[in-house]
């Protein structure tokens, strides 16, 4: 049956709610703080070449930082304002991504493979990559984070996040080597290193984009959009990392190419859902589960338990994958796959359960909220038009038969439309919720908004 | 909120709690493996004394030059111990880890006075390789426990240039 509400006002100063621009400020201060210190305590004391590449990527790091800040604050603007911000949030991540390549290609790269194979590997790892992206975001059937914050996601890991490990993964090293017996124990340590270091970092990053963007990050799917994303960005990097190092090393062998094509394989398309994306999108999901319970203590034990899976996955593929059996004959490239499939499997059998049940919850609630809204007859949502909204398959296909009757222009139309409604059904589920800062009038305003493109379509 | 919400909210969160307590299984079995194979207590106070780690031909058999540590690509070399600096009734042996911690040679284990005539322990070139693979090679003289090395006696870092 379907019944008429009106909103309840927006709770602003939830006690559940501390000031959270405050906290993504405290942290990200935390971040630089740490960055500058252990980089220049690294440059000084160890003089290795990552550690130029962290000392020098710091100014990439905070014109990543300032330009995600510019974003995501442009789109609270107005119009009028909004493009002038827009530009300067692309040229400051754009002179960021510029930077962080140059910093790669010279402190890094130049030294071992070169700038020429660099690049040869980046644009091998692009594709994959933006695959990937396509793929998980495509996950949210529901409603689909916008590309512009799924991407500074992915720089984010590939740009902050590795930033972040370079400097305390060669301080745990350089410790461990000094101090532990070579063999199963060192190696278990630096399992422990990466899976730890690495998660936090990748983990500080989805903390900060929920900060900072939580108008943008609704439940449990988004998180683990997110979390993927910034875990797809991170194993781009990596992924050049290793196949530019395993390159430069067994070139002079005659199989570089071989070898970094096998890297390239293992990295971006055997792993490409099953390593970092499946670890970091556990974060995500422990994130976006918190930001919808009641409780300050469940929100900690939900995000907490999210690092803690993250890290064990992580760990246990870095300490055991070499346990399993891969022979030197033709049957061990099946193993290298049935490796894969048994050790990361699980971890990824498990976040799609969370994911497809996290679609259903959120499904519900959006279709609650869509004849919630029809039913207040104010015209943002039709009764007809509950039952295509809320079916990502009925929305595809209303669409095809507005490109039939108008073309692309006629589908884009229709689909801001639907865009715009489903916003409108997901501000009002936060409303219910009283999980959202925003006042009513920004409800009142999206609505209108949907009248106004309703009337645009249907002209 | 609805009841059915929450209820559904509440099956993710326990969901997320069961995975987390099998998150945490994994670390401690992690930290089982680490406490046995870094088995704490095991500070003997010995140190094994490493001459030097020297330029080497296969051929002879023999090291030439200073003490060095780095070296070439196309260039081999190896370590001398001197196996007097240890009792001669510990089990020890020596090894080359390469630079994804692969051994690539070694000498013992045995007693540290049957290696006194082993003093030179080479680093192999891999098979089927023209050259050591460049990188950071880690050597080690390690005292040994029902088999397994369980206190690093001396340690001595190299790097082979890729060039």
């Amino acid at each position: 049956m379907i019944t008429a509400t009106h909103p309840p006002a927006a709770d602003p100063e939830s006690r559940l709610r501390p000031r959270r621009y405050g906290i993504a400020a405290a942290i990200a201060a935390m971040v630089v703080v740490a960055l500058i210190a252990s980089s220049i305590l690294n440059y000084v004391f160890l003089d290795t070449i990552p550690a130029r590449a962290s000392l020098y990527g710091l100014l990439a790091v905070a014109l990543i930082t300032l330009g995600t800040y510019v974003l995501v604050r442009a789109f609270n603007r107005d119009r009028a304002t909004r493009r002038k911000h827009l530009i300067r949030a692309g040229v400051l991540i754009g002179l960021g991504v510029l930077l962080w390549l140059l910093v790669i290609d010279v402190f890094l790269f130049t030294q071992s493979a070169g700038p020429g194979v660099a690049a040869v590997c980046a644009l091998a790892c692009l594709p994959t990559t933006a695959f990937g992206l396509f793929v998980v975001r495509r996950m949210d059937r529901n409603h689909k984070e916008p590309w512009r914050l799924v991407l500074v996601a992915a720089a984010w890991g590939a740009i902050v996040a590795t930033s972040l490990v370079v400097w305390g993964e060669t301080i745990w090293e350089q410790s461990a080597q000094h101090a532990l017996v070579p063999g199963p124990g060192l190696d278990t340590s630096l399992a422990f290193m990466a899976g730890i270091l690495e998660e936090l970092a990748k983990g500080t990053a989805v903390l900060l984009l929920f900060l900072i963007m939580r108008d943008e990050f609704d439940d449990v799917v988004d998180g683990i959009v997110y979390g993927a994303a910034i875990g797809l960005g991170f194993n781009f990097l990596e992924s050049i990392s290793y196949m530019t190092n395993i390159y430069s090393i067994f070139q002079a062998e005659g199989f570089g190419f071989a070898a970094a094509a096998i890297q390239w394989y293992g990295r971006q398309v055997l792993g490409l859902f099953f390593g970092h994306a499946t670890y970091t999108a556990y974060i995500g999901a422990g994130v976006g589960i918190a930001r919808q319970l009641p409780n300050a203590r469940q929100k900690i034990f939900a995000i907490v338990a999210g690092f803690i899976i993250a890290i064990a996955g992580h760990f246990s593929w870095d300490a055991w994958a070499n346990f399993f059996p891969v022979d030197n004959t033709l049957f061990g490239l099946v193993e290298i796959h049935l490796r894969t499939l048994v050790m990361n499997g699980p971890f990824t059998a498990g976040l799609i359960a969370l994911l497809l049940f996290g679609i259903r919850y959120e499904g519900a609630n959006l279709l609650d909220q869509l004849r919630k809204e029809a039913a207040t007859g104010q015209g943002a949502i039709l009764p007809e038009e509950v039952a295509i909204l809320s079916s990502p398959w009925q929305r595809l296909r209303h669409r095809l038969q507005a490109f039939s009757r108008a073309g692309f222009p006629g589908y884009l139309r229709l689909s801001r439309l639907q865009t715009a409604q489903l916003d409108l059904a997901m501000e009002r589920w936060h409303r219910e919720r009283k999980e959202i800062d925003s006042p009513l009038e920004a409800e009142l305003q999206l609505r209108q908004h949907v009248i106004d493109l309703r009337h645009w379509v249907a002209a | 909120m609805s009841s059915v919400t929450y209820d559904q909210l509440r099956v993710l969160y326990r969901t997320l709690l069961v995975f987390a307590t099998v998150g945490v299984v994994i670390l401690a079995i992690g930290l089982v493996q680490f406490a046995y194979f870094e088995r704490p207590g095991q500070a003997s106070g010995i140190h094994a004394r490493v001459v030097g780690v020297f330029k080497y031909d296969p051929a002879t058999g023999k090291t030439s030059g200073p003490d060095r540590s780095e070296f070439q690509r196309n260039e081999q070399f190896a370590a001398v111990v001197d196996w007097n600096s240890v009792p001669g009734g510990v089990e020890v042996d020596a090894r080359w880890y390469d630079t994804f911690g692969s051994i690539e040679g070694h000498i013992g284990p045995a007693p540290a006075a049957d290696l006194v005539n082993q003093s030179v322990v080479a680093v192999a070139v891999p098979q089927g390789y023209h050259y050591v693979l460049p990188g950071r090679y880690t050597f080690v003289v390690e005292r040994l426990q029902g088999g397994i090395p369980v206190e690093v006696l001396a340690r001595r870092f190299e790097v082979v240039d890729r060039t």
